[in-house]
């Protein structure tokens, strides 16, 4: 034997790896980048049109009222005024509901512009057409509402009551919907059960907040009798499917188009009142119309996430082992089912997600959803996960402390292991293959968990207030057809196509229903496709966000478009590159299974046979003479994918805080998260997808909270009371990345773009909780403002007083 | 969330700006930091804006005999910056931290907070803790004010219609006095719950003057004057601060709102009272190491 090394058989693996590289899995610079750093980015609200004429709503400021009369009159008169419109200007638009299958379930009717009552402070009552915005304003401050009040029962459990004042008469009760999901025999089981802990435990309101409020600009197209509407939403197939319905327009002749959005977060996820009712205007006028949200309106009128009261008691016994869980949630859910989503979508998912990833036997979770005078509650980034979380995960902390084990050995001790996947848990959700423990593990050696005990310890003997805490959760990402159907809505979120073509210049563009608005989708799926197809990322150009482009899709929310988008592009483009590797392989002369691509060429392996993309294309389409009729194969393809169920996606998020006893400022001191979203497109992205999301689970843990009086006034109306965290709040975040493969999957991705928003809230809490634990409270509540940490401390101090 | 309509007038001299306010409804805009937010709200309506940037006069920090005088178009960033207050009054700088973000203290003014006048605001509270005299000059008369004359109830303030805010003067403080200012707020940049500045002279191991001022708990800027009075003359040893802190409560009556409740900001007052006192009277020649 010689030591020198010898010369593979075959082409140079090494040459062959460098002659088609990889990206999937690259810390590629973000595409999108240039064009929005440098202003180059086309946001609506930068849409302008010639004779465009500008909208102002006006928005109720009752809660619950009959609309007696509207004088618009004086408004009418001013000078620059187009038109003012009520609801009469709307009557041949058809009524909205969003249709469910769910048995107990209630649509609500929404017009465009409230008829007859109000349900919301904010919602639209009339709409003034005027020569730009200022002008509009002024005209609505001219419009007069005669009110007659009505009775308001503002918070979910006194609504749901026999006898409380009706938001919907026809419905004949405020309760939208009830569901129960059992598994086992929760009762018996629970009474059994050598130890419980249990709680009452409220999740509040919170807006989505996105950096861009709300805008739409509709542009009638009168040559053809259609229309566009530009809008900052993340749906825009969606909406071209319902618009082309309640304006009667072929989807033809209707194009709904998210240009630049600045962040969604869930609020730009649904159907708006604001986007019919330009699409109308522009229509009955002729003319573009604009409209753009300002910060009070997008707080008061964008759909709102969480705002659940959760009763729940969890049953274990002498060593932890989880036993019993039982839940039972009432969600505020607002004025109106929102559309297409349904009123049940976040409650419901905090029944579904409960058990998370653990290990119980028996589980019953009752939820329902209460009508009330408050804006729409709809997606929200993390939907039903972050409630659910926060709930299970202090139940598990409670139950350590109460049987004195160490909160990481009890979650160890339940988690569901690795030989028992794919598991079902109580409320029917089946978890594939995910790293739970190991997430757990790698978060704990990685942030020195045993190390930071002894810390605890150390700062106790001082006097300091020093906690830590754990959220581990589990989430069903990139869902697909079988369970999107199960709600029954009117729309399919279970697929998605993707459409490549190379064209006669022998560019690639690649088309998609995704609708990126910050999740960097222009970046990764470039990525995707480039590497199937072998050219560089940034030689793909991805078209996105427009109905337009594409016969069917609806848009980026539920952590799906890596997953969906993702897949679709895959397969795709491995169907497109079969095509050029057959015209390829007239070119070269070689057997096609010999041929390769990469960096923009078509090569027969281990030669320096190749051509370019561009001669592969000038001979399908251009030159005539240079394949035979029957191998000129357009250089296109367009492929669905759907995942069928989902995919199980894990994390566990750890914090570390600081209270000052004194003035109880808390402080994060560290911030730590090890997740698995399989195979990473790009750590970059996935790193600030967590980033972000932890930055929300910040704002829902300490700071965030939309506050409604008990007459159903906004108190919280503009960002100097509606408190965000700010880059001081937010502390520095470790990321830990685990990868585990996923069978069956053709890219291996997992949905991750919500997970830190599901964590933050649970880890923090725990975090206080911990911290607070000698004086025998816990947080029950978030956010946990200083004032609610003031209560619960003066009472516990109050209590050791008088047991003194 | 636009203005009502309105007529802008720029002044370059402050005998200028007080011609452009014989007007029924005008209002002078300084850094906009406030006034700009409540037109858009349409909180604020004025029919004319009386615009004093251009008026040179009022930019400047500078020195009369021992008093120390800042004009009221200085931004709280120049506050927080100038070598002379940080040399002669340096409890401004620190509390200039605490005002808002960069951006808004490159533009909000001394004068607007003045004439703003939200409880829970710095400059007040400096004024207040400083024994400052804040300078108006109407048509007829230039009125000297202190704190206590000048603040009225939460944003409401003796200053005319017609009336400019020119300066604020400050007195030397006494030698050798150890100041301090601390608050407590929501977020950094957050109007405070609760603040509080201490200023505090020692002679001899005794206290000779002590000046504690609190913000966020009452109508305006408050002097907690049973506990300056318990503290006066009493040797520095002879105190223990955690036991006195509660005195600074006496007689107030804070307001409850959507961050903090009354007892809350009540809790809050002696934690900082106590923290503003410790660090000031280290600070003090011959206080406290
Ligand atoms: C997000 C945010 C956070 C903030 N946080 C804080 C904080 O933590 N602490 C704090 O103290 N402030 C805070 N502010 C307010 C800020 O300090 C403002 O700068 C200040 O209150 C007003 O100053 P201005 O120069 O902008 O006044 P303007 O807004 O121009 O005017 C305010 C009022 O004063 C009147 N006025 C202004 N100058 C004069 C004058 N020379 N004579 C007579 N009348 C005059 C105006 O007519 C108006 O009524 C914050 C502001 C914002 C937007």
């Amino acid at each position: 034997m010689n030591d020198l090394p010898r010369k593979p058989l075959g082409p140079d693996a090494d040459a062959l790896a460098s002659a088609r590289p990889k990206y999937v899995g690259k810390a590629v610079q973000r595409l999108e980048d240039p064009r929005l750093l440098t202003g180059a980015g086309r946001y609506t609200a930068d849409i302008r049109a010639d004779r465009m004429v500008h909208a102002a709503f006006l928005r109720s400021e009752q809660a619950h009222a009959r609309i007696k009369s509207i004088d618009c009159e004086a408004a009418r008169g001013l000078p620059g005024v187009t038109g003012v419109y009520t609801a009469a200007d709307f009557a041949g638009i058809p009524v909205i509901k969003a249709p469910s299958r769910m048995r107990d379930y209630r649509a609500t009717s929404c017009t465009v512009l409230a008829s007859e009552k109000v349900r919301y402070v904010g919602e639209p009552v009339a709409v003034v057409i005027a020569r730009d915005r200022y002008i509009a304003e002024d005209a609505l401050a001219l419009i007069e509402v005669d009110w007659e009040p009505l009775d308001v029962a503002a918070d979910p459990e006194s609504a749901a009551y026999d006898g409380a004042p009706l938001l919907h008469d026809e419905l004949g009760t405020n309760i939208l919907f009830e569901r129960v999901f059992e598994t086992g025999e929760p009762d018996d089981a629970m009474a059994q059960a050598p130890h419980r802990v249990s709680g009452r435990f409220r999740m509040h309101r919170k807006s989505p907040l996105a950096i861009e409020p709300r805008s739409y600009v509709a542009e009638p197209d009168r040559a053809n009798d259609g229309l566009t509407l530009y809008g900052s939403t993340q749906i825009p197939g969606i909406l071209r499917d319902i618009l082309s319905g309640l304006l009667d327009l072929p989807g033809s002749r209707i194009r709904v188009v998210a240009p630049d959005v600045g962040g969604g977060f869930g609020g730009k996820g649904s159907l708006y009142p604001e986007e019919i009712a330009v699409c109308a205007l522009a229509r009955r006028l002729g003319r573009t119309v604009k409209w753009v949200s300002d910060r009070s309106e997008d707080l008061a009128s964008t759909s709102q996430g969480f705002d659940e009261i959760i009763e729940a008691e969890l049953g274990f016994d002498d060593d932890g082992a989880l036993i019993a869980l039982k839940g039972r949630v009432t969600g505020d859910i607002g004025a109106y089912s929102i559309y297409p989503w349904t009123a049940a979508l976040e409650p419901v998912q905090v029944v579904s997600f409960l058990p998370g990833p653990y290990r119980i036997p028996h589980y019953r979770g009752e939820v329902k959803g209460v009508a009330t005078p408050k804006p729409p509650t709809g997606p929200y980034r993390g939907v039903g996960r972050p409630a659910s979380v926060f709930v299970t995960e202090r139940l598990i902390d409670m139950a350590a402390a109460h049987l004195g084990i160490d909160p990481a050995g009890m979650r160890r001790k339940n988690l569901v292991a690795e030989d028992e996947f794919p598991y079902r848990i109580g409320s029917g959700i089946v978890w594939d293959r995910s790293g739970f423990a190991e997430c757990l593990d790698e978060a704990c050696s990685r942030i020195g968990y045993e190390g930071l005990r002894k810390l605890q310890r150390e700062a106790r003997a001082a006097g300091r207030w020093y906690g830590i805490g754990i959220a581990t959760y589990a989430e069903l990402t990139g869902i697909g057809s079988r369970i999107s159907v199960a709600p029954g809505m009117p729309i399919n979120t279970g697929t998605e196509t993707a459409s490549i073509r190379v064209d006669s210049t022998g560019a690639v563009t690649a088309t998609f229903a995704v609708a990126s608005h910050g999740q960097s989708l222009e970046t990764t799926l470039a990525q995707i496709v480039a590497e199937e197809l072998g050219v560089r990322p940034e030689d793909v150009r991805i078209v996105q966000g427009d109905s337009g482009a594409t016969s069917h899709g609806t848009g980026t929310y539920a952590s799906r478009s890596a997953v969906l988008g993702g897949g679709a592009a895959i397969v795709t483009s491995r169907v497109l590159r079969d095509k050029i590797k057959r015209v390829a392989s007239h070119l070269l002369e070689a057997a096609v299974e010999d041929i390769e691509t990469g960096n923009g060429r078509v090569f027969v392996a281990g030669t320096d046979k190749s051509v370019t993309f561009a001669e592969v294309a000038h001979a399908v389409y251009s030159d005539m003479r240079a394949l035979p009729a029957e191998a000129r194969e357009n250089l296109e393809a367009s492929e669905s994918y759907d995942p069928v169920t989902g995919t199980t996606t894990t994390a566990t998020h750890i914090a570390t805080v600081r209270i000052d006893p004194e003035t109880l400022a808390v402080s994060i001191d560290r911030y730590l998260v090890a997740e698995d979203c399989g195979r990473m497109i790009n750590p970059l992205v996935v790193d600030g997808q967590v980033h972000g999301g932890v930055a929300q689970g910040v704002g829902a843990a300490l700071l965030e909270e939309l506050s409604y009086d008990e007459t159903g006034q906004l108190l919280t109306g503009s960002l100097a009371d509606y408190t965000v965290p700010t880059a001081a709040e937010v502390p520095p975040i470790e990321v830990f990345h685990l990868e585990t493969e996923l069978p069956g999957n053709p890219g291996g991705f997992r949905g991750m773009g919500e997970g830190g928003t599901i964590g933050a809230p649970a880890a923090i809490a725990n975090a206080i909780s911990d911290a607070l634990s000698p004086l025998g409270v816990g947080v029950t509540e978030l956010p946990v403002t200083p004032e609610r940490l003031f209560r619960l401390v003066s009472e516990a101090r109050n209590k050791t007083d008088t047991e003194k | 969330m636009k203005p009502a309509p309105f007529e802008y007038l720029r002044a370059t001299s402050v005998s200028e700006a007080l011609e452009f306010l014989q007007h029924d409804d005008a209002k002078i805009i300084a850094g906009g930091q406030s006034l700009v937010p409540m037109m858009n709200f349409r909180l604020a309506q004025p029919e004319r804006l009386v615009d004093i940037n251009a008026i040179a006069e009022l930019t400047e920090i500078s020195e009369d005999g021992a008093d120390i005088v800042i004009g009221s178009l200085v931004r709280h960033a120049e506050a927080m910056r100038s070598p002379l207050l940080a040399r002669r009054l340096p409890v401004i700088a620190e509390a200039m931290r605490h005002v808002a973000h960069l951006a808004i203290r490159n533009r909000g003014t001394v004068g607007g907070s003045l004439v703003h006048a939200d409880p829970s605001a710095e400059w007040p509270l400096l004024v207040a803790l400083l024994n400052g005299e804040i300078i108006v000059e109407g048509p007829e008369e230039r009125r000297y004010l202190a704190a206590e004359e000048f603040f009225i109830a939460p944003l409401v303030t003796d200053i005319g219609e017609d009336e400019i805010l020119t300066a604020v003067r400050f007195p030397e403080p006494p030698s050798g006095a150890g100041m301090a200012f601390d608050e407590v707020a929501r977020r950094a940049g957050d109007f405070a719950m609760a603040a509080s500045g201490a200023l505090v002279q020692v002679e001899g191991g005794v206290i000779r003057d002590l000046r504690v001022a609190l913000g966020g708990v009452g109508d305006g800027p408050v002097r907690a004057s049973a506990l300056e009075e318990e503290l006066t003359g009493k040797p520095v040893d002879a105190v223990s601060v955690a036991d006195i802190a509660e005195l600074a409560c006496e007689g107030l009556e804070p307001m409850t709102d959507l961050h903090a409740s009354a007892e809350y900001r009540l809790h809050l007052v002696p934690v900082l009272v106590g923290r503003v006192l410790e660090t000031a009277l280290a600070r003090a020649a011959g206080g406290r190491a």
